[in-house]
């Protein structure tokens, strides 16, 4: 075991070397996972399985496009549709609350407000609040466990919203880190306080076991003009293809940490091994087996991948949540601790260690004894 | 491994042996024949380059002949044939240089004839532990080699030849690189393992003082034994 760090120096560069590599490829699956956990969550909340933007509008997400309200009740008609709610976005610049708890440095930032019929919060995926519904005609707000947070609000805190304080009566968590990011009031006063007719855009229900892209299609046919539709399954596809790059990334990433990890580790094994040349004749001299000198020379090696392992998991790990608390609570995201990032990491430091392992053990394992005991 | 014990057969017998290197333009070993008896004191003298570390190096199977056979023990040291095992169960060898391993401790580069051979390390450890005992070490068992005099790194490769009871010992110039008080202790203690243990002793040595020691001196020079002759 201290074969491995008799050359501290050389060894702890080798070390870092392949750590930076396997640092990348866990940030990257702690990123990735995290963008995968909340896609699927959205997927698994139960709410609209389609959203109803203005035709052309500028963003796939709508929050730019106006809506008639009027659409609410027409597509509720639609066949294959279980139920519709409009809803109202507006960013509001919180300011620091009236109690002094805001924390200076972050006391301006965009929240997310959407108004919605109290009675269809379960289509953006709202299902138990903690403390009590917003009603439907005072100026009432829930919000999302990460608003809450990053706003340094709690049940009893008020918003400003045009000018207009709205008070804090429940925090929510659906697990979807866009919708926990945000507050949900009543529509009807979301349009009082701004002066507004119309809804952003609408959610769509389809009834169990129908085919919502389909529905997607009729409702985009029937007006082509008006109305442009996603389903969820879409946005869903759209997170997963920047995933997928990213997990490209992580791939390229793990291919180069093995390709130059692997080179880094044959120089450092290769120079052990001439370094020890006189001490492998030795061990041959006293009747040591070939294969039990192939195995010594590659189970350090092993060593100092497995440690590359350790410290670039570490590493990984820190400038992730270094990142997050850079980018403050506000962040709608959360990184997602899954084995299988872990796993993946080990297993390109154990085939570092291998591919870099078994030539300067095959070396030292054929060395002739009488030579290497005259290596000076 | 080829097994064939037999009572008349000599402990060691070599035949024709020869050995050439650089694609034969160097001839170390030029068709020795030599037969010594299990339990002998031998010393091999000649000038450098005459062979005679070649030839300890055959016996001990560190390295092949050109042509000719070696059988010790019964064990035919054929070429192209493992002989890790032999040399694990039945040789230990004595350096020069001494060679232990820097960085592991006495009582470890005592236990590395023994890692891995199925002896479990109790016994190793009780071995090692005993035999350092023997060649008064015992208070520097967790020493690095690079703390001890050049006396006591021999008495530790001496230790470490002893821990797998080998049937013969071969000892390159042992006391070569000791001063000549401390190469007499060194030279008492190997006498002394022969004289206890029964174990077949070779020892190469360029001092005639030295081969003198021996129950039987064979002379080399050029690869070819010139003279073999008991001593009184």
């Amino acid at each position: 075991m201290k074969n491995p760090f008799r050359n501290k120096t050389r060894s702890a560069l080798s070390i870092i070397g392949i750590a930076i590599g396997l640092a990348t490829i866990v940030a990257l699956g702690l990123i990735t996972g995290g963008m995968q956990e909340s896609v699927q969550t959205t997927l698994n909340s139960g709410g609209a399985e389609i959203t109803v933007t203005e035709a052309n509008s500028q963003g796939g997400f709508g929050s730019s496009g106006r809506l008639n309200e009027s659409f609410v009740e027409i597509l509720a008609n639609i066949s294959g549709v279980s139920s519709t709610a409009g809803v109202l976005s507006t960013t509001v610049q919180s300011s620091s609350d009236s109690q002094g708890r805001g924390d200076g440095f972050g006391s301006m930032r965009g929240l997310s407000v959407n108004g919605i019929d109290r009675g269809k919060l379960s289509l953006v995926g709202i299902k138990n609040v903690n403390g009590t519904l917003f009603k439907e005609d005072s100026n009432e707000i829930i919000l999302g466990k990460n608003a809450a947070e990053s706003q340094n609000k709690t049940i009893g805190d008020t918003i400003t919203i045009a000018n207009t304080e709205f008070k804090i009566t429940g925090i929510f968590e659906t697990g979807n880190m866009m919708s926990d990011s945000g507050a949900y009031t009543s529509l009807k006063q979301l349009q009082n306080v701004t002066n507004s007719d119309y809804v952003n855009y609408i959610l769509v229900k389809t009834i169990e076991n129908t085919n919502s892209s389909s529905i997607s299609n009729n409702i985009e046919k029937k007006y082509p003009d008006e109305l442009s539709t996603i389903t969820a399954e879409e946005q869903a596809e759209m997170i997963n293809s920047a995933i997928d790059i990213l997990n490209i990334a992580s791939l390229a990433i793990s291919a180069l940490a093995i390709v130059i990890g692997g080179i880094g580790i044959i120089n450092t094994m290769i120079m052990a091994v001439y370094e020890r040349t006189k001490e492998i004749g030795v061990l041959k001299a006293v009747g040591w087996k070939s294969k039990r000198i192939l195995g010594m020379i590659l189970g350090e090696t092993l060593v100092l991948t497995l440690v590359s392992g350790i410290v670039g998991t570490i590493f990984g790990i820190v400038i992730c949540e270094v990142g997050m608390m850079l980018l403050g609570d506000s962040s709608s995201f959360s990184l997602a601790y899954n084995l299988s990032t872990f796993l993946r990491a080990f297993g390109v430091a154990i085939l570092v260690g291998i591919i870099g392992g078994i030539y300067p053990a095959y070396r030292a394992s054929k060395l002739a004894p009488t030579e290497a005991l005259r290596y000076e | 491994m080829d097994m064939k014990i037999s009572n008349d057969e000599p402990f060691i017998k070599i035949s024709n042996l020869v050995k050439n290197y650089d694609n034969g333009t160097i001839k170390a070993l030029n068709g020795i024949n030599l037969e010594i008896a299990r339990g002998d004191f031998i010393s091999i003298i000649g000038p450098s380059g005459s062979g005679k570390s070649t030839l300890l190096n055959m016996l001990g199977a560190l390295d092949n002949p050109n042509s000719g056979t070696i059988q010790i023990d019964g064990i035919n040291l054929e070429k192209n044939q493992d002989l890790s095992e032999f040399r694990s169960k039945k040789v230990g060898f004595v350096f020069q240089l001494h060679n232990l391993i820097p960085n592991l401790t006495v009582f470890e580069n005592v236990q590395i004839p023994l890692i891995g051979t199925g002896v479990s390390e109790n016994e190793i450890e009780k071995k090692a532990k005993n035999l350092l005992e023997s060649v008064g070490l015992k208070n520097k068992l967790n020493q690095k080699p690079t703390k001890l005099s050049g006396g006591e790194r021999q008495r530790v490769a001496i230790a470490r030849a002893l821990v797998n009871n080998p049937s013969i010992i071969l000892a390159d110039e042992p006391t070569g690189s000791l001063d000549s008080k401390t190469g007499d202790v060194i030279l008492d203690m190997l006498k002394k393992i022969h004289d206890e243990n029964n174990v077949t002793l070779i020892v190469v040595t360029h001092e005639p003082y030295i081969a003198n020691m021996a129950d039987r001196t064979i002379k080399i020079r050029d690869g070819e034994i010139i003279e073999d002759c008991l001593n009184n």
